[in-house]
């Protein structure tokens, strides 16, 4: 379903703040499949992330999304099958808009020509029953400004924003990584029901290498702009988080070998 | 007590263009210089018009040309990337020319006989101050049919994604929505009502002048913002409601101040520099307030300490 081949990006060329952010990046998605991503700070995830939706455009490569090439289509193009959910939880919402105003905004993209109305009552018991899954009160709220819910309770209409029409593809990058740990459990919870419910095909990006390894059916690791570890399967089931660092710095050494042989 | 109504009617059809500053200013959250020139395309395009022999056709003509110098501005900070108040500066000082051009090269265009208001006013035979109620009234109708309108347009689909742009421009790129488009329309339907404000002054004042712009955008501005002080940031709906009766409340300040003659000789003078004090005085009172909070704050942890 999503296909990246040989995905590179350089910020600021030829300048002494190069950057080679992605380096000949390979991944192949399956269709359904949940894969979380891990890495350290300034590996690429994000970058990864921004060019799959076209908030950036790659120097070479190719993204190919369920048979369609989508590397430099249009970012509110491709918004149509895929959703997004970002760390900052002011990220994906509109503040000074109501609850049931956002859902709309996402609901109706594909549905409904730009002067009708945006919200019909069947529309609002729609939101209504789908924020009460939930459980997080929100269904009696629909009228309330998102400016007024708090970081969990906004990444969740984020999450069901993204949801509400089923994308082919959701992204979602340290969604967890603002709010509270029992916050954070909850979205966490959420997340994942969504996901099977909907047989969702999604990458989550998080720092948390336990979760990583318990959510989902495959974690790769990034590094440098490149995929180092890719774990799926009985692999993946059997890891640990202290054997998973440790074959992280193996690589890492290795590499730095071959590196210095090169050089010297 | 005739001053307070034509203060109202006044206030009425300036209301058109304080609901278009409202749009650009609050809802799009852009400063929109643009206005300080499409409300004299207005009035020149529809004084040519009306005195062509068509003045009901003057005023959609009007709100196509406040339109289209919206446009121009949504095509230069959008597609072009030119800083939004300077797209607006340029679209402003290139209408001043093509405003002179429309009124063939006069600065003050008469409408004649064809002032839509004229023309009301020859159907009936009234008094002096029949008349200016009649007037009051009539724009009044015409004021809340538009606001209807206008309401109703901002809970359609592309009057949620014109607010949603001006909150979170990100959310509304990851919506699939085009917000180069969004922002534009939203730009052209500001300028448009601002222009058919221009246009009903024309009519009403019976002439176009090509100095009715200067100060429009922060006659605007004053009118939202008391408005909201009077009523509250609550929503759209009201906002839209309010800024109206903003430009209501303004004008009979005004009126009250000339007619008490406050500031002696000056007090019609004066109008412009008491505009843009109280605009400057609302813009900083969020400031002002902060300012006295963190010293207040702060006494109160010298106290405990
Ligand atoms: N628009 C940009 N312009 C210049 N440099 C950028 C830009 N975006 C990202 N970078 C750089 O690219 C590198 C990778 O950033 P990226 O956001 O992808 O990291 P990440 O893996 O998501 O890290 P984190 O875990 O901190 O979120 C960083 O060094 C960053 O400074
Ligand atoms: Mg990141």
């Amino acid at each position: 379903m999503l296909n990246i081949s040989k995905l590179s990006k350089t910020f600021s060329p030829n300048s002494q703040f190069e950057r080679h952010v992605l380096n000949g990046l390979d991944l192949e998605l399956k269709d359904g499949e949940f894969v979380t991503i891990i890495g350290s700070n300034g590996a690429g995830k994000s970058t990864l992330f921004n060019a799959i939706c076209g908030s950036i455009l790659p120097d070479s490569g190719a993204i190919t999304l369920n048979g369609r090439d989508i590397t430099l289509m249009p970012e509110h193009k491709r918004a149509k099958f895929i959703g997004r959910v970002f760390q900052d939880p002011m990220k994906g919402t509109a503040p000074s808009m109501t609850i049931e105003e956002n859902l709309a905004l996402a609901y109706s993209r594909s549905r409904k020509g730009i002067l009708s109305t945006a919200i019909t009552r069947k529309d609002r018991e729609f939101f209504k029953a789908s924020l009460a899954e939930y459980g997080m009160g929100l269904e009696d709220r629909l009228t309330t400004k998102l400016s007024l819910l708090s970081g969990g309770q906004r990444q969740v209409v984020t999450l069901l924003m993204c949801t509400i029409v089923t994308p082919e593809l959701l992204l979602l990058d340290e969604h967890t990584a603002a709010l509270d740990p029992a916050a954070a459990e909850k979205i966490m919870e959420i997340t994942n029901s969504i996901v099977s419910k909907n047989h969702l095909s999604a990458l989550m990006i998080t720092h948390n290498i336990k979760s990583a390894l318990s959510t989902g059916d495959r974690t790769i690791m990034l590094d440098a702009g490149k995929i180092i570890i890719d774990l799926s399967g009985e692999e993946r089931a059997k890891m640990t988080v202290d054997q998973l660092l440790h074959l992280y710095s193996e690589k890492k050494k290795l590499e730095l070998d071959e590196d210095s042989i090169l050089f010297s | 007590m005739q001053l307070y109504i034509t203060a109202l009617q006044e206030g009425l059809l300036y209301g058109l263009l304080a609901v278009g500053i409202f749009i650009s200013l609050r809802m799009l959250n852009i400063p929109d210089l643009t206005t300080e020139s499409s409300f004299g395309f207005g009035a020149a395009a529809a004084a040519v018009t009306a005195a062509a022999g068509h003045p009901i056709l003057s005023l959609p003509v009007a709100l196509v040309a406040g339109a289209l110098a919206g446009f121009v501005t949504g095509l230069l900070q959008t597609k072009l990337r030119v800083h939004p108040v300077l797209a607006g500066i340029i679209t402003m000082s290139g209408l001043y020319s093509i405003n002179l051009i429309v009124m063939h090269n006069t600065p003050n265009l008469p409408l004649g006989d064809n002032a839509i208001f004229k023309l009301l006013y020859a159907c009936f035979e009234l008094s002096a101050i029949q008349k200016k109620i009649l007037g009051a009234v009539v724009s009044a109708v015409f004021c809340v049919i538009m606001l209807i309108i206008l309401i109703r347009f901002f809970k359609t689909q592309l009057g949620l994604c014109i607010r949603a742009t001006g909150d979170n421009p990100e959310m509304v790129r990851a919506s699939s929505i085009n917000v180069h488009a969004v922002k534009i329309t939203g730009l052209c339907i500001s300028n448009a009502l601002v222009a058919l404000s221009g246009a009903l002054i024309a009519h009403y004042s019976g002439y176009s002048d090509i100095h009715s712009s200067n100060g429009t955008l922060v006659y605007g501005l004053a009118a939202v913002i008391i408005g909201e002080a009077i009523f509250g940031r609550r929503g759209v709906t009201l906002g839209l409601i309010s800024s109206v009766l903003g430009s209501i409340i303004y004008k009979i300040i005004v009126t009250f101040v000339v007619q008490m003659n406050l500031f002696g000789d000056y007090s019609a003078t004066l109008m412009k520099l008491m505009c843009a004090v109280i605009v400057a005085i609302t813009l900083s009172i969020p400031a002002i307030r902060e300012k006295r909070q963190n010293r207040y704050n702060g006494k109160e942890r010298g106290e405990n300490a």
